[in-house]
């Protein structure tokens, strides 16, 4: 079946996590504290990390173009819907930036005009870390990106209806695809610096955006090991077979070691120079959060690296869809772990200077310190809405690029 | 290492597709293969020929594994017990500060352990005779070989020139 149905029970199913979201979000944000950080830091995480996800599916994809790589494309169509979450991922940026113009949260301690001015290191880095740039920056990266990811899109639809197997399209969406290297390259970094890293404003890590990235990577390899297994399962993609499976499982297996590569050097740089401004990023991670820190790399690393070493494994599609479900978890919580313990102490440090009280300082805060059932609540919402989003774009077009130069080359793939 | 005097029958076929039909029909026939030799890996010969999967990798974990404790358990014992000394105000037994050396005696030991678990499984080595049926296998040909030792090589000079080998070749080595 080369076209894609979104069936009613599917379409029930996915609403059904959304609402769960939704209800997740309304209670998160009832019984939250003033500013409802709980409930706003829940928001960006997920925003982040799905935006993230459809970010790479479309860096992966020009990757693979620009590289001449035949072998993905019989299920190439994946990374073109989740590339495409990019465009409600803006919007769901653009919240987050509208809450700091409107002063609805206090994910940020640079957006406090207060704190700035009496805060030397803020009022350095006040230059790049300001509301405009944070909303200006996001349009402009995201802008640019989306509008190669549509150029790059439809010429891949106009393939489909052109008619032929010749290169004539395919070396204009070559062009296109090597043009949003450089601009996934650098505007990933500069909107991660923004979105992620400056919650810890005080802060900084040059391998941050990097290390985030390959966090974003492995969770889209998840998602698309556990969606090519849903739609094969269904009947669809009769062309992904083992050996299709088998090089997923390789660059799981991969990428799982390049976070874990990137993971360290940060941290071992970090502990070696022993900086107190920078040491204590990891200092407070260590103290308040040791089960999510160690987890982190049990989970992220550890656990990939064993199950998916032996060659059997990454061709045994139970074992894939395990390991893609434990580290797609195991990413989403590093996010967590990266945003929620900056974002408490911006609410501690603000909540000091006002003079209020807030319960749990120090101690075990709900929501933060370890994740409950509201924030998996939320981000079963975001995963809801991320597969509605990329299914109704998966119906948009053809599940196999009938006239892809590339395509038997892609069916007649042999790793072994 | 000194084998028996051998009695091959060869042929060289020209494109690895003529060697993957020459082989399946080989099979067909109940002709026992003696090796086959190809320039480079060939797609789907490893079945065919019944070849089981390599069990070097398993000797590459273990050999790992081997130099993974030899490094940690190394420096443990030269930084904590044999010799403390004080870096940068680190503690004694510091973990991340040794973990680069770990991973390189981990690629060490299973790289140099592959490398002669190889050469001594195949019994090669340095002045290990290794007679070659003919040079072009190296370059341009594939070459499909049965051992006719103790039988006549007519039946495999008939089978290899019907399935189109450009060369048949008999040769003692």
């Amino acid at each position: 079946m080369n076209q894609f149905t979104f069936k009613r029970g599917l379409r029930t199913t996915l609403l059904i996590m959304i609402a769960i979201g939704l209800v997740s979000m309304v209670m998160t944000f009832m019984g939250d504290d003033p500013m409802h950080t709980r409930f706003w830091s829940n928001i960006l995480h997920n925003s982040v990390f799905f935006t993230g996800i459809g970010l790479l599916a479309f860096f992966m994809w020009s990757v693979h173009i620009t590289a001449w790589s035949a072998w993905n494309v019989v299920f190439k169509r994946l990374w073109e819907a989740y590339a495409l979450f990019l465009i409600p991922g803006l919007i769901l940026m653009l919240i987050i930036a509208a809450g700091i113009w409107g002063g609805w949260h206090n994910l940020y301690h640079w957006a406090d005009a207060e704190s700035v001015a009496n805060d030397k290191i803020l009022q350095g880095k006040s230059s790049f870390l300001n509301k405009s740039w944070y909303t200006y920056g996001t349009i402009i990266v995201m802008g640019l990106w989306i509008f190669v990811l549509l150029k790059l899109r439809g010429l891949s639809k106009k393939e489909d209806t052109a008619g032929d197997m010749s290169f004539k399209i395919h070396h204009k969406s070559r062009i296109w695809a090597a043009a949003s290297l450089p601009l996934i390259g650098f505007g990933s970094a500069v909107v991660i610096w923004q979105w992620v890293m400056s919650v810890d404003a005080h802060w900084y890590s040059t391998l941050f955006a990097w290390y985030n990235a390959a966090s974003m990577l492995v969770a889209m390899l998840a998602v698309t090991i556990m969606m090519s297994y849903y739609l094969k399962s269904r009947g669809y993609l009769g062309l992904v077979n083992t050996e299709h499976l088998h090089d997923l499982g390789k660059y799981l297996f991969a990428f799982s070691i390049f976070w874990a590569y990137l993971w360290f050097s940060q941290y071992m740089l970090i502990w070696y120079a022993n900086i107190g401004e920078e040491t204590i990023y990891f200092k407070h991670r260590l103290d308040n959060y040791p089960v999510l820190f160690y987890g982190n790399v049990i989970i992220n690393f550890a656990l990939p690296f064993l199950i998916l070493i032996r060659n059997d494994s990454k061709r045994k599609l139970g074992i894939m869809v395990f390991i893609s479900i434990v580290v797609f978890l195991g990413h989403w919580l590093d996010f967590f772990l990266m945003l929620k313990p900056g974002i408490l102490h911006t609410m501690h440090e603000l909540a000091a200077m006002s003079g209020a009280h807030i319960a749990g300082h120090g101690g075990f805060t709900a929501g933060f310190s370890l994740p409950g059932f509201l924030e998996f609540g939320t981000m079963i919402g975001f995963l809801g809405f991320f597969l509605y989003f990329s299914f109704s774009m998966l119906t948009r077009a053809g599940l196999v690029p009938k006239n892809d130069p590339y395509l038997p080359e892609s069916v007649h793939h042999h790793v072994e | 290492m000194s084998v028996a005097n051998k009695n091959i029958v060869y042929g060289l076929y020209d494109a690895p597709e003529q060697l993957l039909s020459a082989v399946k029909e080989a099979n067909a026939d109940h002709l026992d293969i003696w090796d086959v030799f190809s320039p480079f890996p060939v797609h789907g010969l490893d079945p065919l020929l019944g070849l089981s999967e390599s069990r070097l990798h398993i000797g590459g974990f273990i050999f790992g594994l081997t130099g993974t404790l030899t490094a940690f358990l190394g420096i443990t014992w030269i930084f904590t017990r044999d010799w403390p000394q004080i870096f940068g105000g680190k503690p004694y037994f510091s973990i991340p500060a040794w973990i680069p050396i770990i991973f390189e005696l981990t690629v060490l030991f299973s790289a140099i352990g592959m490398v002669l678990t190889f050469f001594i499984v195949n019994g090669q080595g340095p002045g290990v005779n290794n007679p070659i049926l003919d040079t072009r296998i190296t370059d341009d040909k594939f070459c499909l070989a049965f051992d006719a030792t103790d039988e006549d090589g007519g039946k495999y000079r008939a089978f290899l020139e019907k399935t189109g080998a450009s060369v048949v070749n008999e040769k003692s080595i």
